[in-house]
């Protein structure tokens, strides 16, 4: 598939993913892209520009928290991390999403039966 | 909304801080695409791709870090910045307006607050409350306003369910030595518990507690105020334990009160307060603390936590009618009639909610200042007005500059948002131009109230609560003067806006005109109200109080606050008497108990013994004077005779054989009968015995001021009589150069006898008059301040129309219109503003009158004089100012005028 035939991300969604990426471990904004770019390949286009206004909103709301500190190429990188409040968030929204997903494939099944 | 404030004070790091992680983003893409085999060059492309615009990532960032709409106002507010630098004239003009409207707005503010708002800087004043007694409290009262004894106060004290505690106080004057001359200051007498309660506490020292103030006499105590401790002890640090000397009694300073804390009366500042114990001590002859019946303090209480008003109000009566019923029975009280003794009976005890304490001046000030402060809005809304005003000038003048604004895609909000930015910043620069100026303009309103002996608390300082309200004022400034402009912005269409030609439109003039006549409106009804306030002074000045006032000097003595016995005093009152009558520079000279013009008085309510008993409905002014006392003053006696030796009191005599009235008693009370020798009694009830006899009539003069126009009855005052008094003397050349002869007189008799309240008559009667100065005054300035704002604005708007019709009117000379007739052209539309402004503001000018009637003397508040005189300032103003845009253009070459376009 080609690039321009992805997904672009669904409004909304990119917070959650982004809160679902570093729920595992810190990481800077470049490894982000990258594990996002991995996990969902060829399946959603996620454009890099878009991805530190979102972290910095994210911090701003006080759901990730940030430092700088060596990277794996031992350069200064800014690290975001995941805070209490964060967790608790992510989880809201993976609730939702679940509750949604779940409305919107019953109202499928609904149409096919 | 705070973390987005803060960000904007450090977003230099933050922008550093982004600019770091994106070259970190972008260093990382490029080496693991030059990894995977790009040429390095083809990488950089690559990465810089993905990234996808560095400039838009900041840009979406920023508006995470500090919000859509606060950047855009930093934006907005630059920009005004920038276009402010480039029209300098226009700026200085517009914060000016602004200055004169806040500053003179937060200065009344100022006073208002301090004398009408602002809460004791104590625990929780919100708790405390006044407590009068409402009925016949059959005593014997000293001074005035909600008066009570001193036992009562201790009872009230002992109601612990109501009050956390009841405290009691009474201003006297006394004589000060803190080792030197003796001086004049006023002390505060306090009950023991008056600093706990209130929650005062010593800055230095301690405070005076119950433990001063269980027996009389024998707690020589004070404490000192801070403002004293600073400015007459030099802020020693050894004060406690200092003795000074009150009325030659020595009393110990065993403390400093907080500096912040300046008793409970905002008009008269203690210099010291003094134990009720020791008020023998400080009000000399008084011995009467323990006495039920003698009714000299003002007692106020702090009610417990959660108790309301109403709940204590209602829950003290049946105390306090066992206390009425358990005082009949006591020794000592007055053997008086069964109406009266019912009278007392029926007596109940009233609160009032007294967080600010308790103030006389509150009750004389409080009108005046509500009127200057009313007359300092509407300057506002003048200054508002011209801004705006201006604001309207300046739109036109950029009209290009918006027109191609909007034409590139700009929203009429956005830009009217950029015009509000515009009136915000002015309004902002206004305000602080006005605090600065306020503390000045504070002192001189603070001039007009007068100083007795105590100082008042009001001060120009300018505290936190005076910013904010300025902040308030400049905000709400700022929308206002910004939405005519925003608002004219916001209707302009695209359209019209680029098929004018030459930047040139009338858009806007009809609203300016509009502002013009409001203001024209506002201003009539300031001048009208400032010409009222000066005819009502110039009243009062010209009626004088009823007697000659020119070459009169007075001063007041009390010798018993000097440590004389009263048989000294009198003695002392009677050689001053005659030594002053002997000094070559007097011409005559009178001695009288109560000094005349003070804005008090001894008083009473009457009885009169004609064919029927009569008790007058009001309280009539009563005075004891020397004989010399109406040649002395000037005053006529009409009817009967002056006192003489007729008079003079013998063994067994009541206290007063004689009187003399006034014409308004033998008017209000005597109904026709002849006034001489009807007996009178000087108080009313049914113990009222007729002891006096009224041998003359005196001519109506002012007593308590120069409004006054009271019943009257004045006694001899004979020898032997009084340890006090105020001496009047008519003196020989300027009363200023016989200050110093009369001063050396005095001390020759006593040394260190203190004079107070030495001036000329003339400057009491002008102490006397300050109110009616203070409005006369600040209106007068407010009135000529609008008049000239309307003016401007004026000039303004007729600047505009007058280049707008250039062509026109030059094709009207072309043709041979003369030159009168243009200049009528143009004078016609300024005339048009001015009468209909003056047609709008005439019911105003009704409202204003009605709210001020009570401050005006001899003039209606509907005076047509005033009125007509307000109508031709405006109009001389108004016209003066169109026909300088008028003159210039009736002036133009028809050909330069043609070809303006």
């Amino acid at each position: 598939m080609s690039p321009s035939s992805r997904f672009p991300i669904p409004q909304g969604t990119l917070d959650m993913l982004l809160l679902q990426i570093l729920s595992a471990e810190p990481a800077h904004g470049y490894g982000i892209a990258q594990r996002l770019q991995q996990i969902s390949r060829s399946v959603v286009q996620v454009n890099q520009g878009s991805l530190y206004p979102a972290l910095h909103r994210l911090e701003q709301k006080g759901w990730l928290s940030a430092e700088w500190k060596e990277s794996e190429t031992g350069r200064e990188a800014k690290f975001y991390s995941l805070t209490a409040s964060g967790r608790k968030q992510l989880a809201v929204e993976k609730n939702s999403w679940v509750r949604l997903a779940g409305a919107v494939q019953h109202i499928f099944n609904e149409g096919e039966g | 909304m705070i973390r987005e404030f803060a960000n904007w004070f450090r977003r230099k790091k933050l922008e550093s801080g982004l600019d770091r992680e994106l070259r970190y983003h972008l260093d990382r893409n490029i080496a693991d695409l030059e990894k995977s085999g790009l040429p390095a060059r083809e990488a950089h492309r690559q990465a810089l791709l993905e990234l996808g615009g560095i400039a838009r990532i900041q840009e979406e960032v920023r508006d995470v870090w500090l919000t859509r709409w606060l950047r855009d106002l930093t934006y907005d507010l630059r920009f005004s910045v920038r276009s402010f630098r480039r029209t300098p004239s226009f700026t200085i003009t517009a914060a000016l307006s602004l200055m004169l409207g806040i500053g003179a707005t937060t200065a009344i503010y100022s006073l208002v607050d301090q004398v009408l708002l602002h809460a004791l800087p104590v625990r929780q004043p919100e708790r405390l409350v006044l407590i009068d007694w409402d009925g016949d409290q059959v005593g014997n009262f000293f001074g005035s306003w909600n008066l009570m004894s001193y036992p009562i106060c201790r009872d009230l004290d002992q109601q612990k369910q109501f009050f956390e505690g009841v405290f009691c106080r009474a201003l006297a004057t006394v004589d000060l030595s803190t080792g030197g001359d003796y001086n004049p200051v006023t002390a505060e007498i306090i009950s023991g518990n008056y600093f706990p309660v209130l929650g005062v506490g010593p800055a230095v020292g301690q405070v005076i507690t119950n433990d001063d103030d269980r027996t009389p006499n024998v707690n020589p105590v004070a404490v000192v105020s801070y403002d004293f401790w600073k400015s007459q002890l030099g802020g020693a640090p050894d004060v406690v334990g200092r003795t000074v000397l009150v009325n030659r009694h020595p009393l110990t300073i065993i403390g400093v009160a907080a500096a912040t804390f300046r008793g409970v009366d905002v008009g008269e500042i203690p210099s010291l307060w003094i134990p009720a114990s020791m008020s023998a001590q400080a009000i000399p002859g008084f011995n009467n603390l323990l006495d039920r019946r003698t009714v000299w303090v003002q007692v106020l209480g702090r009610l417990n936590q959660g108790v309301t008003l109403q709940e204590a109000q209602t829950g003290l009566q049946p105390w306090f009618k066992a206390m009425l019923q358990e005082d009949t029975r006591r020794a000592g009280f007055p053997v008086i009639t069964a109406e009266r003794r019912q009278e007392f009976l029926n007596s109940s005890i009233v609160l009032t909610a007294a967080p600010r304490g308790h103030a006389p001046l509150r009750r004389r000030l409080s009108e005046p200042l509500w009127v200057l402060f009313a007359v300092t809005g509407v300057l506002l809304g003048l200054a508002c007005l011209n801004v705006s005003g201006l604001f309207l000038a300046r739109g036109s003048a950029r009209e290009r500059e918006i027109g191609t604004r909007l034409a590139l895609g700009a929203s009429p909000w956005r830009l009217g948002r950029q015009l509000l930015a515009d009136s915000l910043l002015i309004a902002f620069a206004g305000g602080l131009l006005g605090i600065a100026a306020a503390p000045v303009a504070v002192r001189t309103l603070i001039a007009f109230v007068p100083d007795g002996t105590a100082p008042t608390g009001l001060h120009a300082g300018v505290n936190s609560r005076l910013l904010l309200f300025a902040l308030f004022v400049s905000v709400t400034t700022g929308l206002l003067s910004g939405l005519a402009p925003a608002w004219q912005t916001g209707r302009r269409s695209l359209v019209s806006s680029l098929r004018e030609r030459g930047g040139t439109s009338f858009g806007g003039v009809r609203l300016r005109k509009a502002i013009v006549t409001a203001q024209i409106a506002l201003t009539l009804t300031l001048v009208v109200g400032a010409a009222l306030f000066v005819r009502t002074l110039d009243a009062l000045m010209a009626k004088g109080p009823g007697f000659v006032t020119s070459s009169l000097v007075s001063f007041d003595i009390n010798s018993l606050r000097d440590g004389y016995s009263p048989e000294e005093g009198n003695r002392l009152i009677q050689r001053m008497d005659e030594a002053i009558r002997q000094s070559p520079i007097t011409q005559a000279s009178a001695v009288a108990r109560n000094g005349l013009l003070t804005g008090g008085s001894w008083n009473n309510h009457m009885t009169i013994f004609a064919d029927k008993t009569i008790a007058t409905d009001g309280l009539v002014n009563l005075n004891a004077v020397t004989p010399a006392f109406f040649q002395t003053m000037g005053i006529k006696i009409l009817a009967g005779r002056n006192f003489d030796d007729r008079d003079v009191r013998r063994p067994g005599d009541p206290l007063w054989r004689s009187a003399i009235v006034n014409e308004t008693f033998v008017k209000r009370y005597l109904g026709g009968r002849n006034p001489l020798g009807l007996q009178i009694c000087q108080f009313a009830g049914p113990d009222a015995k007729p002891t006096t006899e009224i041998v003359g009539v005196m001519a109506d003069f002012n007593y308590r001021g120069l409004r006054d126009q009271s019943a009257q009855a004045y006694f001899p005052l004979y020898e032997g009589e009084h340890s006090s008094g105020t001496f009047y003397v008519r003196v020989r050349g300027t009363p200023e150069s016989s200050f110093a002869s009369i001063r050396a007189t005095v001390r020759s008799i006593d040394r260190t006898l203190a004079i107070n309240n030495f001036r000329t008559v003339n400057q009491q009667v002008e102490r006397s008059l300050n109110t009616e100065h203070m409005l006369a005054t600040l209106t007068g300035s407010f009135s000529t301040l609008a008049l000239l704002l309307s003016s401007v604005g004026l000039y303004g708007v007729m600047s505009f129309v007058v280049t707008q019709r250039t062509r026109e009117i030059g094709i009207r000379l072309a043709l041979g219109a003369t030159r009168w007739s243009a200049i009528w052209l143009v004078l016609r539309d300024a005339l048009v503003m001015i009468l209909s402004g003056i047609a709008i503001g005439l019911p105003f000018v009704w409202a204003l009158g009605r709210l001020i009637a009570s401050q005006l003397y001899d003039v209606k508040p509907s005076d047509p004089a005033a009125i007509a005189i307000a109508i031709l300032l405006l109009c001389l103003a108004g016209l003066t100012a169109g026909l300088i845009p008028a003159h210039r253009v009736s002036g133009a070459n028809p050909t330069d005028a043609l070809r303006v376009e």
